[in-house]
């Protein structure tokens, strides 16, 4: 297995990197450490917030020994939870995807995901070092570029909605017939994923996970149903799924503290259980919204926007729009003496999350009404 | 011939950016990065469908895209030397 570096044109080592930030130095480090059992924390390092937060943290207890990878998310609370993984987790749950797409021949991956989370090292990097096939990487990708590499035979292409979405939308005259599209769960429509396959000939796979519990769940084209992973077994509890598995994190970081993880693991999606390791996904309850790759809860937007002295509260609803490659749209309740407005919010956000463009509309002039602990759960016009 | 603002308009339209005015986006306001209008990675995948959609103009390659999407006069003086 190499690295082809498609911006530089040229192969480039696995070698150890600190403080590695563009996508093909995350890459060569996560497989340096991988591959020499070098215990490594996974962040995205373009979020200040992100990485103020682990700086405070005692470094001290970070480093866990029997432990390959630490993945810091965004916790549904607000403050990011650390997710530690053993090698055998990754391990696992390669073999357990590779058995899905078994049926493929497969002589490169081209990645459009970047190595600061789960589905991008174990899904991007740590599967195509299982199969030894090279691993194609670009800084950013346009969907006309990825369109000339889907085409060429035997590409397994890791990648988001996103590249779907844009792909459907270009409606390129090619087809990607011996190639096969691995996507995440961040929403992809059923019908997008039916009008990819179609429109391209190509299968399109997406892969229900989350950086806790691993893989679980996949589904391919037109079903809507999705299929449990080999080893993975699934249940429910209030509706809401619970997956034990080999995949699950076995320890977390929470608000500073090491806890154990018991299994079932319990998750936040609302699902419906059939027979034989069949569910189907009908919601979160949690709001997290995804940008760019990227999982922010709409509480810590709202702790983050209530921190503006003028502001009293702010409640936030997220709208969705799944013909947009941004499916998620912020609308923003605003109860304050001021009008909070557009630029000073942008630059906020800015200070927080770096370089991520937040979708968003405010209404100004509100009364954010709650129940009678406190709690919110509404608003009204003043 | 395409001007600025007419570009502005589709990209705050196609970008959802509904807070935004066409006159808070100066011509030479960096579109990506901390000094300008901090737009990410998803957004210049949306700009180039937009352009196509839009103006009929294909952007073929991220190399090429780095100097057209600088700024919206890049952009517009892009679209205009390729319609």
């Amino acid at each position: 297995m190499k690295i082809y570096d498609m911006d530089k044109k040229c192969y480039i080592e696995v070698q150890k990197i600190d403080n590695a930030s563009s996508k093909i130095e995350q890459l060569s480090d996560a497989l340096y450490c991988f591959e020499n059992g070098i215990f490594s924390i996974i962040y995205d390092k373009s979020q200040p917030f992100l990485v103020e937060y682990i700086k405070s943290l005692d470094q001290s207890i970070l480093h866990q020994e029997d432990m390959q990878f630490l993945y810091f998310t965004s916790g549904t609370t607000g403050t990011p939870t650390g997710v530690y993984k053993k090698r055998e987790n990754s391990l696992k749950q390669s073999d357990a995807l590779l058995k899905t797409i078994k049926d493929g021949k497969f002589n490169r991956v081209v990645t459009t995901v970047p190595f600061v989370h789960i589905y991008g090292v174990d899904i991007g990097a740590i599967v195509p070092m299982q199969l030894d096939i090279d691993i194609w990487v670009k800084e950013n990708f346009l969907p006309e570029e990825l369109a000339i590499e889907a085409e060429k035979e035997g590409t397994l292409i890791v990648t988001t909605p996103v590249f779907i979405k844009a792909l459907n939308r270009i409606k390129k005259d090619v087809k990607f017939s011996k190639s096969l599209f691995l996507t995440s769960t961040s929403p992809l429509p059923l019908e997008d994923a039916i009008e990819f396959h179609k429109h391209y000939n190509c299968s399109v796979m997406q892969l229900f996970a989350s950086t806790e519990t691993g893989l679980m769940g996949y589904r391919k084209d037109n079903e809507e149903i999705l299929t449990a992973y080999d080893g993975v077994l699934i249940g429910e509890k209030d509706g809401m799924l619970n997956i034990s598995s080999d995949l699950v994190t076995s320890r977390i970081l929470s608000k500073g503290v090491i806890k154990n993880v018991e299994q079932p693991f319990q998750t936040e999606d609302i699902v419906e259980i059939y027979k034989e390791g069949k569910f189907k996904l009908l919601g979160r309850s949690s709001n997290l919204i995804k940008i760019a790759g990227k999982r922010i809860s709409t509480q810590q937007i709202e702790t983050i926007i209530e921190s503006i002295d003028e502001i009293d509260a702010v409640l936030i609803k997220v709208r969705r729009d799944d013909r947009a490659l941004k499916d998620e749209i912020l609308d923003i309740y605003v109860e304050s003496k001021i009008n909070l407005e557009s630029k000073k919010l942008r630059s906020l956000f800015k200070s927080y999350f770096g370089s991520i463009n937040i979708a968003y509309k405010i209404h100004n002039n509100i009364k954010v009404t709650r129940s009678s602990v406190g709690k919110k759960i509404g608003f009204k016009e003043i | 011939m395409v001007t600025t603002t007419e570009l502005k308009e589709k990209i705050i339209l196609g970008l959802d950016l509904e807070d935004l005015s066409v006159d808070e986006i100066a011509d030479d306001m960096p579109l990506f990065g901390d000094d300008g209008l901090g737009l990410d990675s998803v957004d210049a995948i949306e700009i180039t469908l937009i352009l196509e959609k839009e103006f009929g103009v294909k952007v073929k390659n991220v190399e090429e895209s780095a100097n057209i999407f600088a700024t919206p006069e890049t952009l517009v003086k892009y679209i205009n030397e390729n319609k």
